[in-house]
């Protein structure tokens, strides 16, 4: 399958409008998440404290980056881990093959992680010939199908059960069955034999704690425990984003994701993970390699409003509250990090130039900051980026000029109260010819074919018509009639 | 691989980058500084024994834990035989913990039982038998700590977990246990909260997708036994 780059938001976003298999896998994500989140949350008391403290803890951790990712570093190689620094996901990818290449292992399971697929591991594994094994169940779902995930949490919530029902017909060979209940067994059974075989587990990491070293991945499937406990050998790729300072720092995060994420108090299994096993015959990996990678997430420390991306814990929140992101889902977003925080983040880690659409994917209406467990102003980032995308625009001089007086006439007429109600006495005359129902736009007809500006409104939505009487005429009338 | 310096460009990059943040960081301060000083852990009033086990059962319950509560070895040996014959188990995965060889002796049957499995044996396995050193009221939670027991795997890979339980060991918050296990920390420590789970497919809850389809907590209460 062809995957879609953010480069052509805009088609993307219209062909996923049209796909009505798409839009009916959608079609209860904000509602169930939705209101799974909302009862979660309501299992605390001091829900918006603990997302203050949350918030300044990753501010505390940022502000002192080096200091808290040399600790980490230091108390991880301490337990007996071995650490690794990747400047990109180039020399990421170039540490865990050669980690394999020394091994001489070709057996690997993998479980779900985002800065994996941010950094295209697999296809860097597949080049050499190397079949990594995802056992997430959604990242097997779409490992299958050669897709990529839609969602940070539900990577498959693209699929119908219907597509995954043929697609497991297809490539596992099983009769066809639609029940979420034999699927599931299906994926168990298969599994099984890879993490009975695998040489290497790759996993994520969701924190990592500078005091002690620890390693936390959290999950309701149990393929991480198995990832990290039954191969030799445990690979785990870390942003160097996802440290925190103390241990205990840990009871504010875990109270946050997973009510975030999936609306559950605890996900069922946290594995809080320090260095490797202590004697030889105890359960686990004889090693354990952390990589540490930084690949554009360092840059976002210049400014205090790209900073705050690098508070994000990944919960997925903002991708299930966004009006957006609910109709067209993750893949036309063309990136690993769809919905909002991914029209924030990708511009910042691939660089502007190729996603300046992203930023624009939003209508600004706040939804993904008010969910946030981490309290990341979104909007300001959109708007922050936008600014640095019209800062660099170079269109044709008469666009600009276009604008410029547009801009110009506006800003002099609505900041005079007579212009301002000149204005309005001249759009409810001519809006007679246009309007019906008290709206304008498709509906009435003839505005929309129009030429632009005004068409391009009228095209995909409508607007409303002027009051017959503002405001201001019926408090006058009002006291007149006193 | 040049692994130093690639360190050092990356902790270069941080310094650089957090410096040229300095001009702006007291503007947006102003504006957005988080009100730390307003967090307060909620205190929360100490709760007696019979209070946190029935905390722990109500939300281990709500997540489709099974729990029976007893008053000591022999009689969790009782249930432990009625559930094996229960479920035809007849290969039993089991932790080193001296509880569970306790009351796996007083068992009188011939299914097998399996200390310190291999990984092959255990995939054959239908039920895994082990302790937990703590375990979370507020959240139905099981922890486990590897420098106590080996029950990683046991607690994992068979397709039902039973888990023997001590009514001492029940703490009533996330935030206590982390205290405590932090005193000395395992290698690995496991939070297990219910069967494993899924809702990839249609958001639908699937349950027992890699780890166990059930949850099994037998508690040894044996205060109960005193009053009685």
């Amino acid at each position: 399958m062809e995957h879609l780059t953010a480069e052509t938001f805009d088609q993307n976003a219209r062909a996923a409008l049209a796909d009505t298999q798409l839009r009916g896998a959608l079609k209860n994500l904000a509602v169930t998440f939705g209101e799974r989140r909302q009862a979660a949350i309501a299992t605390v008391e001091n829900w918006e404290d603990l997302r203050e403290r949350a918030r300044s803890i990753k501010d505390e951790t940022l502000a002192h980056l080096d200091k808290y990712l040399t600790d980490f570093a230091d108390n991880a190689e301490k337990a007996g881990a071995q650490i690794h620094w990747a400047r990109d996901g180039r020399e990421a990818c170039a540490i865990v093959l050669e980690l394999l290449k020394e091994r001489d292992a070709t057996k690997i399971v993998k479980s779900k992680s985002m800065a994996t697929e941010e950094i295209h591991l697999n296809a860097a594994l597949e080049k050499t010939g190397i079949d990594p094994v995802e056992t997430d169940l959604g990242e097997w779902i779409i490992q299958l199908a050669g897709e990529t995930p839609s969602h940070i949490v539900v990577p498959a919530i693209h699929k119908t059960k219907g597509q995954i029902a043929d697609l497991f017909v297809e490539k596992v060979g099983i009769e066809k069955s639609d029940d979420v209940d034999v699927l599931t067994k299906t994926a168990r059974r298969i599994l099984r034999t890879r993490f009975a075989e695998a040489e290497v587990g790759i996993s994520g990491v969701n924190f990592g704690v500078a005091e002690t070293g620890t390693i936390l991945i959290l999950e309701n499937e149990g393929n991480i425990r198995l990832t990290t406990s039954l191969p030799k050998t445990h690979i785990a790729l870390m942003g160097i984003e996802k440290v925190v300072p103390r241990f205990t720092d840990l009871d504010v995060f875990l109270k946050l994701l997973p009510r975030s994420g999936t609306g559950q108090r605890l996900t069922t299994y946290q594995s809080l993970i320090t260095g490797t096993k202590r004697n030889a015959t105890d359960e686990g990996p004889a090693e354990v390699h952390i990589i540490l990678m930084d690949n554009g997430r360092s840059r976002m420390l210049a400014h205090p409003t790209t900073r705050q991306s690098l508070a994000c814990i990944r919960c997925g929140a903002c991708l299930n509250a966004c009006p957006v992101y609910q109709q067209i889902g993750g893949h036309a977003y063309g990136s690993v990090y769809p919905g909002p925080i991914g029209a924030v983040i990708t511009p910042q880690l691939v660089g502007i130039g190729k996603t300046k659409q992203l930023p624009f994917a939003s209508s600004l209406c706040g939804a993904c900051r008010e969910v946030c467990p981490v309290k990341i102003d979104i909007p300001e980032l959109l708007l922050h980026l936008r600014a640095e995308i019209a800062e660099g625009v170079t269109e044709t001089s008469t666009h600009k000029f276009s604008e410029k007086l547009a801009f110009g006439f506006y800003s002099f007429a609505w900041s005079r109260p007579e212009f301002y109600k000149l204005g309005t006495k001249i759009s409810r005359l001519l809006q007679k010819f246009v309007a019906k129902d008290g709206k304008i736009g498709k509906t009435s007809g003839f505005l929309a074919k129009l030429a632009p500006p005004l068409g391009a409104w009228t095209a995909w939505r409508d607007a409303p018509t002027v009051a017959p009487k503002s405001f201001r005429e019926i408090w006058k009338s009002d006291l007149e009639n006193k | 691989m040049n692994n130093s310096e690639a360190k050092s460009a990356i902790f270069a990059s941080i310094r650089q980058n957090l410096a040229a943040s300095l001009p702006f960081d007291a503007a947006h301060h102003a504006h957005h500084a988080p009100k730390d000083s307003t967090f307060t852990t909620p205190v929360l009033p100490e709760l007696s024994t019979e209070n946190l086990i029935e905390n722990f059962r109500k939300n281990l319950e709500s997540v489709g834990g099974n729990f029976s509560i007893v008053y000591d070895e022999s009689e969790a040996a009782e249930i432990l035989l009625m559930m094996i014959g229960e479920k035809k188990a007849r290969k039993i995965a089991v932790s080193d913990s001296p509880l569970v060889e306790k009351i796996v002796g007083f068992l009188k049957m011939d299914a097998e039982f399996i200390e310190n499995a291999s990984a092959d044996r255990l995939f054959e396995c239908d039920l895994g038998i082990t302790g937990a050193q703590w375990a979370i009221a507020e959240t139905g939670t099981l922890v486990l700590e590897s420098e106590s027991e080996r029950h990683r795997l046991a607690s994992l890979v068979p397709p039902v977990h039973v888990c023997i339980l001590e009514a001492g060991q029940i703490r009533q918050t996330l935030g206590e246990i982390l205290e405590l296990v932090q005193q000395s920390l395992s290698r690995t420590i496991t939070f297990i909260t219910g069967a494993s789970r899924t809702s990839d497919i249609e958001l639908t809850l699937a349950i027992g997708v890699h780890g166990p389809g059930e949850l099994i907590v037998i508690l040894i209460d044996k205060t109960e036994e005193a009053e009685n």
